[in-house]
């Protein structure tokens, strides 16, 4: 099957399963991206600081680009749709959605590099088998965008796998950090890996693989990088916070709506 | 203030090309612990608005740099015309006597053209 | 093989490169006024690149478009680059001196380390915001294309890479005041707002006219030194040329009342500041300072174990 444009689509499932991957995609990409951006200025290094924002705008870039597809889809304005939607309508990973550490990010930020490090690194790996199985979706929009934004994981993956080896790697205090952060990662990366409820439809439709081979892949993809680094394998992973995928969340996700929402709500007819 | 942590800021130059044909040439410099680190953040601090087929970085400790003395002296004579073009200006005179056009510079380097539009 | 030379001969050969308009570089021999005026210059102009970030990022999340929230992203980012470019020419310069980044990061949380004015100022509306791409850039560029010439040469080119991407940032800043601008009642409003807010600090950008206003001007040391052209005074006066007829043409006021340009003087006539603020706020007590410094301060030392964990032992290169 392959679906060349909306006006393609075939029936009433395929669309709501396809809504419903393009919904996750966005909002994994959209709030991750502006965790990563309130690292602006506070990075351990001044140049890791200008690194890291390229990424968060590539991120940023590709979230806008599935919005996109979701306005063309009949789904509301990009900018409504990353602006206006409350908690319970946001489909992201609970994991994505947490602050960086302690404290809010004007006052007193105690910010976790090796948990925003270990984030980002098991997300890049997650996003990257997620990216080459959607380059065969059947609704081949989304296949194009799929190939697209390939381009830009190079450079996340090397990033974030170099920061991840040398601080893993360094011994004493660091190593200890990194640990506890994988550990904090896996208890919510089930979170990420899982495609929810209509993950069963949304294989049968070919939009993207089934969920339990994407996620066999992710973990070969990191299986060197555990072994190198003496970290058990096969990980286990978990959401214990809860499934974001069906809109459960967070009051972390509260408040970063909150600030992302407030000069939009003040008058969403304006143009800005 | 913690003498631990100093190591980190050790100085690189970054270097890099914009396509395959064009030569490396120097960017800027950047601190770094160490060159994969100092890889990683090179194409984001200084060509994230240009294209970049390949980079280099050195540590700067490596490179053998001229001191200010050697700047000064670095000057030539200016007696040299026997090995360039200039030297064998006269020749296009020469060559018009009959009725040729001289191969000169601009012309050769012309004839590359030629062959890559095959 | 090293050339003998007595300081006055060392002075002499400098000033004739200066006259020469050649490039004095890193390793060239300096006097200790120029080295320490650049110095000075320099990691200021740095930090306060680093410190402007701050209050632009807070609109990051709270820019009411994706495609703002990208722009602001990308102009944080270049500032934070500027910063880092001009952090790099101090560091060579204050090498002799034995001071890292390490040094320049302690002496900014101290307070012995000053930052420009205009970034101890509050940003509370998404007026604030455009203002700041739109005049504070515009007041930098003006500021920054006057020392392209620069006779020390790892500054000017420094300088040619971060005027280049100032142009961006111009054009950003124009396109937010722009759209309000031309929007609702509400929307001119917050321009408007944030014009007379920011007055005062805009005038102060160029520093004082003359050591009198405030007790002391560098102004003096860089022109000599061909590190720049201007005068501060002179420089304000560009800024008005450009931007009061644009912001004239868009229907805002000026804050100040008594200003007109004189004719046959050639110059703008206006109210002066309050330059008493100006020597406070660069004493780190504006409004924001202490904030704004308090963070980078603890993330810098909430984050010393990554540094400390990388940093390679032995022998270093």
């Amino acid at each position: 099957m392959n679906v060349k444009s909306p006006d393609e689509i075939p029936n009433k499932e395929y669309k709501e399963a396809l809504l419903s991957l393009l919904y996750q995609l966005a909002d994994d990409d959209f709030i991750l991206a502006y965790r990563g951006s309130e690292w602006l200025g506070l990075a351990p290094h001044i140049e890791e600081d200008v690194a890291f924002s390229s990424i968060n705008q590539d991120t940023m870039g590709h979230a806008t680009m599935y919005y996109q597809m979701l306005e063309e889809l009949g789904e509301g304005s990009q900018d409504s749709l990353a602006h206006a939607r409350p908690s319970h309508e946001r489909r992201n990973a609970i994991l994505l959605e947490e602050v960086n550490g302690q404290g809010n990010y004007l006052e007193e930020p105690r910010y976790d590099w090796a948990f925003t490090v270990v984030r980002h690194y098991f997300y890049s790996v997650a996003k990257k088998v997620r990216i080459d199985s959607l380059k065969n979706s059947s609704y081949e929009p989304l296949a194009q965008l799929a190939i697209k934004i390939n381009t830009e994981l190079y450079y996340h993956l090397l990033h974030w796998k170099t920061w991840f080896m040398q601080l893993v790697n360094a011994g004493g205090e660091a190593s200890v950090k990194m640990r506890e952060a994988v550990k904090r990662v896996m208890d919510e990366f089930q979170g990420v890996l899982t495609l929810g409820p209509t993950g069963k439809e949304m294989a049968v439709m070919g939009l993207i693989e089934d969920e339990e081979n994407l996620k066999k892949r992710w973990e070969l993809s990191l299986q060197p990088v555990f072994q190198s680094t003496n970290l058990a394998f096969p990980p286990t992973t978990a959401m214990k916070k809860g499934n974001g995928r069906k809109g459960e969340h967070t009051a972390d996700l509260d408040q970063a709506l909150s600030t992302l929402s407030e000069v939009y709500n003040s008058d969403p007819a304006a143009t800005w | 203030m913690s003498d631990k942590g100093q190591n980190f800021y050790q100085e690189f130059e970054v270097f890099s090309k914009r396509s395959d044909g064009a030569p490396m040439q120097h960017q800027f410099s950047l601190l770094a612990p160490n060159h994969e680190l100092a890889m990683v953040m090179a194409q984001e601090n200084f060509m994230r608005r240009e294209p970049v087929a390949d980079i280099w970085v050195v540590k700067r400790s490596d490179l053998r740099m001229m001191t200010p003395e050697e700047r000064e002296s670095v000057k030539r004579l200016d007696n040299k015309d026997y090995r360039n073009a200039k030297g064998y200006g006269y020749l296009k005179k020469k060559w018009r006597q009959y009725e040729q056009e001289m191969l000169d510079e601009k012309e050769i380097m012309s004839w590359g053209e030629l062959v890559k539009k095959k | 093989m090293s050339l003998q030379m007595t300081e006055e001969e060392h002075m002499a050969r400098f000033m004739k490169k200066i006259e020469n308009d050649e490039k004095i570089e890193a390793d060239d021999w300096m006097p200790d006024e120029y080295r320490n005026a650049l110095i000075k210059l320099i990691s200021m102009h740095g930090i306060s690149e680093i410190m402007g970030a701050l209050p632009e990022k807070e609109w990051v999340p709270k820019a009411p478009s994706l495609r703002r929230k990208l722009g602001i992203m990308a102009k944080v980012q270049d500032e934070m680059g500027h910063g880092q470019l001009l952090l790099r020419v101090a560091e060579d310069l204050m090498k002799p001196y034995g001071k890292t980044r390490e040094h320049i990061m302690r002496d900014l949380f101290s307070g012995d380390l000053k930052f420009h004015n205009v970034f101890h100022m509050e940003a509370p509306t998404w007026g604030d915001a455009g203002l700041i791409g739109w005049l504070v850039d515009g007041a930098a560029i003006i500021s920054q294309t006057n020392m392209l010439g620069a006779s020390y040469g790892p500054y000017a080119r420094a300088l040619k890479r971060i005027c280049a991407e100032e142009v961006f940032h111009a054009q950003h800043g124009e396109a937010i005041i722009m759209a309000l601008a031309e929007g609702t009642d509400e929307q001119k409003a917050l321009v408007q707002d944030a014009v007379n807010r920011w007055w005062e600090a805009l005038l102060m950008f160029f520093g004082p006219a003359d050591a009198k206003t405030t007790g002391s001007s560098k102004q003096d040391i860089t022109i000599k030194y061909k590190i720049r052209t201007k005068t501060n005074e002179q420089l304000r006066q560009d800024f008005f040329t450009k931007y009061v007829p644009r912001m004239l043409s868009l229907g805002l006021t000026l804050p100040d009342e008594t200003m007109y340009y004189d004719e046959e003087q050639k110059l703008w006539v206006y109210k002066q500041p309050d330059w008493s603020r100006f020597k406070e706020i660069i004493r780190n007590n504006g409004p924001k300072s202490k904030e704004r410094l308090r963070l980078r301060e603890l993330s810098y030392d909430n984050n010393a174990w990554v540094r400390e964990a990388l940093s390679p032992s032995g022998r270093v290169g």
